[in-house]
């Protein structure tokens, strides 16, 4: 890191510019001191006494009391008068006692004066600092590499953990933080896509900005953030930037994928026996007793649930390594809309949900029809599974410029609003869920998400806990 | 001729609920040890038998039926595979691949 001005940028909490304290005292006291002994030298040699007076003795006397306090002060005030009256009495000066006393009694107070100025002084500094060492001891303790450049990325202070970090990346040490960062880009796994993002950072100071690139080869991962500073000290902009490796989180991140991924292949093996044994059953249901047939109902229901977890995990972790390709084609939305609704009634009818669609014949869209659908299915089967009895579900389609806009509208359970930021987050479930008890797996929002944002497409939510809850997707003519 | 078809999978129920929708079909169903002539394969891709099995056969293979807890992608699937389906399929879609390799 370029050396700056501040004395907390050298070497951590090492404070650089400033002297220590005991050895300036050190040398102003021998300063004063050898001050009296020359001034009294030029009182002895020149029968100077008269002409030079005890207030050519003051400034050393001053320096003494301001540097060693009180007590030096007044034994410097005493020993100036002293000397001060022996050159006298050697030139045949007479003074009277009053003279001596007021003379003296002047030095004295000139010491105590500088005294506690230099007390107060001392006082300041030395609460100066304590707080830069407070400030240094706090920016190096972190875990996160941090620096405070000027607007044109120079660095004004930084700490040791970044140090740390830019030896370990292999970044320069010299240039601006965009050029050092940029100097960087062929050691980084995808360099063009880290380049354009840098030089964007570059060229646009007055926004944050955050990246996480990995260096090739060493699997580390790591975070990086900007913002710019309005001001930094005296009108000065700014930039901080901070570094944070986020490697073990990825590693969790990639564990965590490979364990769904997985799961769900390996749950896919057992599911084929237990629903290709169901259907064999099928053949030998008739010869079943009442409670029989119940029994197969509920296993064939289960086992329908399991297969929709396990294509859920699947494709969320597509979703996740980029590997969902779509097929586009013009696709009528208000088709899939209205075959979701039929597929849904049956569990609406029998909750007593209402169930309509309201639509103002959109023009068709290009989209992936099959993705498209299974959004609709996930949120008509979501409304439905989330109103109460005597609630409602609307489905309405609207065209909106060239494109249409999608709302599932249901007066069901709602999400609280704190979680709303939370909601489209793979695996999280509203508390409103999860405390009745309602069957999910928190996939279904998350996906339908990502599918929609393939699409170039938009997704909200609005909802009221206890009043219900819209989604509306927005769709151009083409992704 | 009865068509033989080689069933090459590596978990045992699922080997079951396979000869069993063969067997209704009205075709014979073999196991991977037995030797002879076979007019298609069931397999399980990415597993130690399915891959004994391929290796076997070599550039002779039959048809293939592949009955896979993966997603489609490249190389897991042999050259000769005529059907890609994934698990759970249900044994309907299993028998009308089979039917739809012995259609001609």
């Amino acid at each position: 890191m370029r050396s700056a001005p501040s004395s907390l940028t050298s070497r951590g909490s090492t404070l650089r510019g400033v002297v220590p304290f005991a050895r300036r005292r050190y040398f102003v006291t021998c300063l004063a001191v050898a001050g009296v002994a020359g001034t009294w030298g030029l009182m002895m040699a020149f029968s100077w006494s008269a002409k030079l007076g005890v207030i050519s003795l003051a400034p050393w006397v001053a320096l003494i009391g301001f540097d060693i306090g009180i007590l030096g002060g007044i034994a410097g005030a005493t020993l100036a008068t002293v000397l001060w009256l022996i050159a006298n009495h050697a030139d045949g000066g007479n003074l009277d006692n009053t003279q001596i006393a007021v003379r003296a009694g002047s030095l004295v107070a000139l010491a105590v004066g500088s005294a506690l100025a230099g007390r107060r002084l001392r006082a300041s500094e030395q609460a100066h600092r304590g707080v830069a060492l407070l400030q240094s001891a706090l920016i190096d303790s972190t875990l996160d590499g941090i620096c405070l450049t000027d607007a044109e990325g120079n660095i004004l202070i930084s700490n040791r953990p970044l140090r740390r970090l830019v030896a370990e990346m292999g970044m320069p040490s010299h240039g601006t933080v965009p050029e050092r960062l940029l100097a960087l880009a062929d050691s980084i796994t995808e360099p063009e896509r880290y380049r354009t993002r840098m030089l964007e950072v570059a060229r646009e100071p007055g926004s944050a900005s955050t990246d996480e690139f990995e260096i090739a080869g060493t699997g580390r991962v790591f975070r990086g953030y900007t913002a710019p500073v309005p001001e930094v000290a005296g009108g000065l902009r700014g930039r901080i930037w901070t570094l944070r490796e986020v490697t073990a989180d990825r590693e969790l991140d990639r564990m965590r994928d490979a364990f769904v991924a997985t799961v769900s292949h390996e749950l896919r093996t057992p599911l084929t026996s237990i629903s290709g044994f169901l259907e064999m059953m099928q053949d030998e249901e008739a010869g079943l007793g009442e409670s029989g047939r119940k029994y197969l109902e509920v296993i064939r229901r289960s086992t329908t649930r399991l297969h929709a977890l396990v294509e859920d995990l699947l494709l969320m972790a597509q979703i996740e390594a980029n590997r969902i390709e779509l097929t586009l084609a013009p696709t009528d939305v208000q088709a899939l809309a209205s075959r979701s609704i039929e597929s849904a009634r049956p569990a609406a009818t029998e909750k007593g949900v209402t169930l309509e669609l309201i639509t103002d014949h959109p023009p068709e869209v290009v989209a992936d029809g099959e993705r498209i659908a299974q959004v609709i299915d996930n949120l008509v089967s979501n409304a439905v599974k989330f109103t109460n009895e005597g609630g409602r579900v609307t489905v309405s389609i609207e065209g909106n410029g060239s494109g249409l806009r999608l709302t599932v509208a249901d007066t069901g359970i709602g999400i609280p609003s704190d979680e709303h930021g939370q909601i489209f987050s793979r695996f999280f479930r509203a508390t409103t869920a999860t405390q009745q008890a309602i069957p999910g797996t928190g996939l279904g929002l998350a996906i339908s998400r990502a599918l929609i944002e393939q699409h170039g497409g938009t997704i909200t939510l609005t909802s009221r806990e206890g009043v219900g809850t819209d989604v509306i997707v927005s769709l151009a003519a083409t992704p | 001729m009865i068509p033989r078809i080689l069933i090459a999978e590596s978990n045992d129920d699922v080997r079951a609920l396979l000869e069993l929708t063969v067997q209704r079909l009205g075709y014979e169903a073999v196991r991977p040890q037995e030797h002879g002539e076979v007019d298609a394969i069931l397999l399980e891709p990415g597993c130690d038998v399915g891959r004994s099995v391929l290796h076997r056969f070599g550039d002779a293979a039959p048809p293939v039926i592949c009955l896979s807890i993966y997603p489609r992608e490249e190389g897991l699937e042999p050259s000769s595979s005529v059907a890609y389906l994934m698990k759970p399929a249900s044994t309907t879609e299993i028998s009308d691949a089979l039917r739809t390799v012995f259609a001609d």
